[in-house]
């Protein structure tokens, strides 16, 4: 059964204009999440990940700018809107989990005072109920109600991402992104949030874009994965599938850079170099100086889409042929 | 906060014995002892020499002397003023110290206030003619010479316009016959402004709970009412018009002291601004969707207060140390100018009474900040 | 090659790579500087000022005769009355007592740059000195030194020259030294610390610990290089305060020195001049403009350095 689809994002492209020239960060992305799933989006730093995320919310810098594309949200499409449009869209719609590691809570007001005011921005004549919510809030991600009062010092690191997941459902928002919602945290405290978050993202029915460079992250979380490079997504597919038979040399690489429990050992390889400058790619495709199966197409030409069913890739030599 | 602020007022009183002794032996580097300066005064009878011989005790030795000094110093026993003879130095201070203190607490408060909410705009909207020419101007009032611009500004409004008296505390003519003396009136000037504060204080924390417009509307109403009957009182105790004679001399050296200091305010807004706008907590807000004047207002800016605060008073501290200039040029007499007349006639005991008494409010508002700064930020409070 | 050639070899390329880093840099910084404008603003009045002080000693020397032109014992014997108003032989008119105010202002210019010069390399020696040394060390050596900054912060300043100058007589040098004493060991120590603090972590000092380096050379060779460009922003700072405070107390009588540009507006107040703005411009406006546009084009040099050095105020 295939549900609705909640974001549409279509030949999105953002780029930064910088003294040194153009950063072509986020380069014709196209994707699609349905209602429940999940989605995740998988790639070294510095590829344009974040700058997806931001570029959704459209919390962009002052020297971003959004050329091309649409994001299509609920049917609506978000490029065109203005400040204040967009400004009502936001979180009620589209909500954002922040890394933990960040100083995402203001340190100078009560937790629950920060989670109280985006309900108030948004639905002005709540009044007491908004402590309420707040209540049912910490309760859906196991937060002790007596921190509601507390400043976020006094929160340990794992408390404070709970607060930060609490405060991104307030509104009950249609889709949630979650950008490296646990790269900070020990691997404990990570699998339980994942979980957490997971059973909430069920039971809610709402939908979840991860961002991440951790594979295993994505794998334990997401129904779909995209693969980014330089700004553009190489391959997307069902999370089972891309794993089990990747198609892109990357892909590959990037798996292979992590160690799995479950599957057939190998030994961990490093990828050789480091991801583009996004200033001047690379021509041809931009992953053509690193991969292993390079040839004289993949240095000239922009490469080609395979596909295997809801599952493709664009590469020259993909892998499995 | 108990510890934190307890560790402050040691190092605090610490540095008062440091400074106290320093002024001690900076007075005794001097060739001859204090009464020496007395007794070229042809004022000074000498049974008054040797009472203040004993009083300063400098026949004793020079640790025991040491001692003395600092007792007289807690004691406010500096001695007998060489200029105003006979008033005791603590007489004269106590006179002059609040006119100090009224004009700069007003004038940094004032010049606070333009600072913090300039800075403000000038770093939201980096870039544009508004930041250039608030900078500008800024920057120049504050590099301004200052005695030139306080000459300029009476030369102005005081001397050509006629708007304004043009310089020092009060007019002689209209006091002359005055039922009242100054002091008095200024006391009362001062309990008024206290009461007034207390209550206007009383109505922001009541209306802080409140909804914007509401809140925004209460503390007018309460405002103006509160003013309202202040004017009446004054009036109804027939000494409004001696106030208002004593509000008309402030005016100018108030001015005058706001536009060259309210850009050091300006400036280190816009950087504390500048810098808390890359901390993630505002990506945040902005997320949220909170409107942008609210992002600026309550996430950006009450986080760029605090290193403004702590500058504050300092520069409460410091403006009392530099009004020594503004006090001279408008005859204000206050502590500042006390200093250099002192200084220039060698009215020893009150210039080494005034410095220490600068010294002391100086560290007094360091103290302040201190405990300003523990409540503004909650990691610090507990 | 000998060893020993090797060896001498090393270092000098070890410089030369550093001067082509600095070099480069220094480049990139000017870029970044001119584009604040402001800067250049500041360095062009530095400029006119700096052209005024050196060409003094030139005009007493050829045109000048000293007996008129004297700043502090000339006598303009060719004007009717004093001041004079300007005219050709005394451009900007002359003071109360018949000297010329043209040569006043320009000898006063030189004084100043000295005053502000000496004051800034005093204040940036101690505190750089002050900065590396509580930062590497640590422990009590920097506990001691930060309770000392305390006290030399919590100083009223003007207040102390005051009375100094009424206990001693302060001229040009000794304001230079306890200007320099106030805030080299005081504000300017503390900021220096804290960027020191962030230097003394990086790897590079412990790799130069591991490889035996004595403390005094790892401070020299590798703390104290990492915080010149501060050490020259505050450098800006100080020129300006101790300008002020100079014009400041021989405005009020109180500083023992010959000719300044403070000392000009005093002799203008004692003779009674001070409010006759329009009438007596000369005697007011060419040394008050002086001492602000000095200071605020050093201030403005400084708030440009600040955008240069302090990347966290960098525009992106």
């Amino acid at each position: 059964m295939t549900k609705d689809p909640v974001l549409v994002v279509d030949d999105l492209k953002m780029h930064y204009v910088t003294q040194a020239g153009l950063v072509r960060a986020v380069d014709g992305v196209s994707f699609l999440v349905r209602r429940g799933q999940s989605l995740g989006i998988v790639g070294e730093s510095g590829c344009g990940k974040s700058s997806i995320a931001m570029t959704l919310l459209k919390l962009l810098p002052d020297n971003a700018r959004l050329v091309s594309g649409s994001i299509s949200l609920n049917g609506v499409d978000l490029v065109p809107l203005s400040e204040d449009e967009m400004r009502s869209h936001r979180w009620t719609r589209i909500s954002m989990v922040f890394q933990a590691a960040m100083n995402s809570l203001d340190p100078v007001y009560r937790v629950g005072d920060q989670i109280v005011e985006a309900l108030e921005a948004h639905y002005p004549s709540a009044g007491h109920d908004s402590m309420e919510r707040v209540r049912e809030l910490f309760d859906l991600v196991r937060l002790d109600p007596s921190y509601i009062l507390r400043y976020p010092h006094e929160y340990s690191g794992g408390m404070r991402q709970r607060a930060i997941i609490a405060m991104a459902l307030a509104c009950e928002p249609d889709i949630i992104i979650a950008d490296e919602p646990t790269t900070a945290l020990d691997v404990i405290v990570q699998d339980h949030i994942l979980r957490e978050m997971q059973t909430i993202q069920r039971s809610l029915d709402m939908s979840m874009i991860y961002i991440s460079h951790d594979m295993a992250v994505i794998a334990e979380v997401c129904d779909v994965v995209g693969v980014m490079y330089a700004g553009k997504l190489v391959e997307f597919g069902p999370t089972a599938e891309v794993y089990a038979r990747p198609i892109h040399p990357y892909t590959r690489a990037l798996m292979s850079a992590f160690p799995s429990v479950r599957g057939e050992k190998h030994d961990l390889a490093t990828l050789p170099g480091e991801p583009p400058n996004l200033l001047d790619p690379p021509s041809g495709c931009a992953f053509h100086p690193r991969c292993a199966y390079a040839t004289d197409d993949c240095r000239t030409a922009v490469p080609p889409i395979v596909e295997r069913g809801d599952h493709w890739a664009v590469c020259w030599n993909p892998y499995g042929e | 906060m108990a510890k934190y602020l307890l560790k402050r007022s040691a190092q605090i009183l610490a540095t008062l014995f440091v400074f106290l002794s320093l002024v001690f032996f900076i007075v005794n580097a001097q060739p001859g002892d204090v009464s020496n300066f007395y007794a070229l005064n042809p004022d000074v009878p000498p049974e008054t020499r040797e009472r203040l011989q004993d009083l300063f005790g400098v026949n004793e030795p020079l640790w025991k002397q040491y001692i003395v000094h600092i007792r007289n110093t807690f004691t406010g026993n500096f001695g007998i003023s060489f200029s105003h003879y006979p008033r005791s130095v603590a007489d004269v201070i106590m006179e002059r110290l609040p006119r100090t203190v009224v004009l700069f607490m007003t004038a940094t408060a004032l010049s606070f206030y333009l600072g913090f909410a300039l800075g403000k705009v000038v770093a939201w909207r980096r870039g544009g003619w508004f930041e250039y020419t608030s900078t500008v101007s800024g920057v120049t009032l504050y590099t301004v010479f200052t005695p030139w611009f306080g000459l300029m500004m009476i030369w102005l409004f005081a001397f050509k316009a006629g708007w304004l008296p043009i310089g020092k505390f009060l007019d002689p003519v209209l006091w002359r016959d005055a039922p009242v003396d100054a002091n008095s009136v200024f006391t009362r000037m001062i309990l008024t402004a206290f009461v007034v504060s207390i209550v206007v204080f009383g109505v922001f924390v009541v209306t802080a709970q409140r909804r914007m417009g509401r809140a925004r509307l209460m503390r007018i109403v309460s405002i103006a009412l509160a003013s309202l009957v202040v004017v009446a009182v004054w009036i109804a105790s027939g000494t409004a018009v001696f106030a208002w004679d004593i509000l008309r001399h402030m005016v100018l050296p108030v001015v005058t002291l706001t536009l060259i200091s309210f850009a050091g305010t300006m400036l280190l807004t816009r950087n504390s601004m500048l810098e808390t706008m890359r901390e993630d907590f505002v990506m945040a807000a902005r997320a949220k969707g909170l409107p942008e004047r609210d992002v600026r207002d309550k996430h950006v800016a009450r986080n760029a207060l605090l290193p403004v605060v702590t500058s504050f008073i300092f520069s409460l501290a410091f403006a009392v140390d530099g009004g020594v200039i503004t006090e001279s040029i408008f005859s204000w007499p206050g502590m500042g100018q006390t200093l250099v007349s002192a200084t220039l006639t060698e009215d020893l005991p009150l210039a080494v009474g005034a410095f220490v008494f600068v010294g002391v409010f100086v560290l007094i508002a360091h103290l302040v900040a201190d405990i300003l700064y523990a409540y503004l930020d909650p990691r610090i409070r507990y | 090659m000998s060893a020993a050639d090797a060896k001498a070899k090393v270092p000098s390329s070890i410089w030369r790579a550093r001067l082509r880093l600095a070099s480069r840099s220094l480049s990139e910084n000017w870029g970044l500087f001119v584009r604040t404008r402001i800067g250049l603003i500041g360095l062009a009045i530095i400029g006119l000022y700096a052209l005024l002080a050196v060409a003094h000693p030139i005009l007493m020397n050829t045109v000048w005769e000293p007996r008129i032109y004297d700043p502090v014992v000339g006598y303009a014997f060719d004007a009717t009355q004093q001041p004079a108003p300007p005219s050709v032989k005394h451009p900007l008119g002359t003071d109360p007592l018949g000297r010329d105010i043209l040569s006043q202002l320009m000898f006063s210019a030189r004084s100043e740059f000295l005053l502000g010069l000496l004051a800034a390399t005093v204040t940036v020696v101690i505190g750089t000195a002050v900065g590396a040394v509580a930062a590497y060390f640590g422990g009590w050596v920097d506990t001691l030194l930060m309770r000392l900054a305390d006290i030399m912060i919590m100083m009223p300043a003007i207040s102390v020259l005051i009375v100094l100058s009424a206990l001693i007589g302060v001229e040009h040098l000794e304001l230079a030294l306890i200007i320099g004493i106030l805030s080299g060991f005081g504000a300017t120590g503390v900021v220096l610390k804290s960027q020191a603090l962030s230097v003394v972590v990086k790897p590079y000092i412990d790799a130069a610990k591991s490889a035996g380096g004595g403390h005094f050379h790892i401070i020299l060779v590798h703390v104290v290089p990492n915080l010149l460009p501060l050490s020259f922003l505050y450098m800006m700072f100080t020129v300006t305060s101790a300008i002020f405070s100079e014009a400041v107390l021989s405005f009020l009588g109180l500083l023992d020195v010959r000719m300044s540009w403070g000392l000009m507006i005093h002799t203008t107040e004692s003779a009674g001049y001070l409010l006759q703005v329009t009438e007596f411009w000369w005697l007011i406006f060419p040394a008050s403009l002086s001492i602000t546009l000095l200071c605020s084009a050093f201030y403005l040099v400084g708030r440009s350095l600040d955008e240069v050095v302090n990347p966290r105020l960098r525009s992106r």
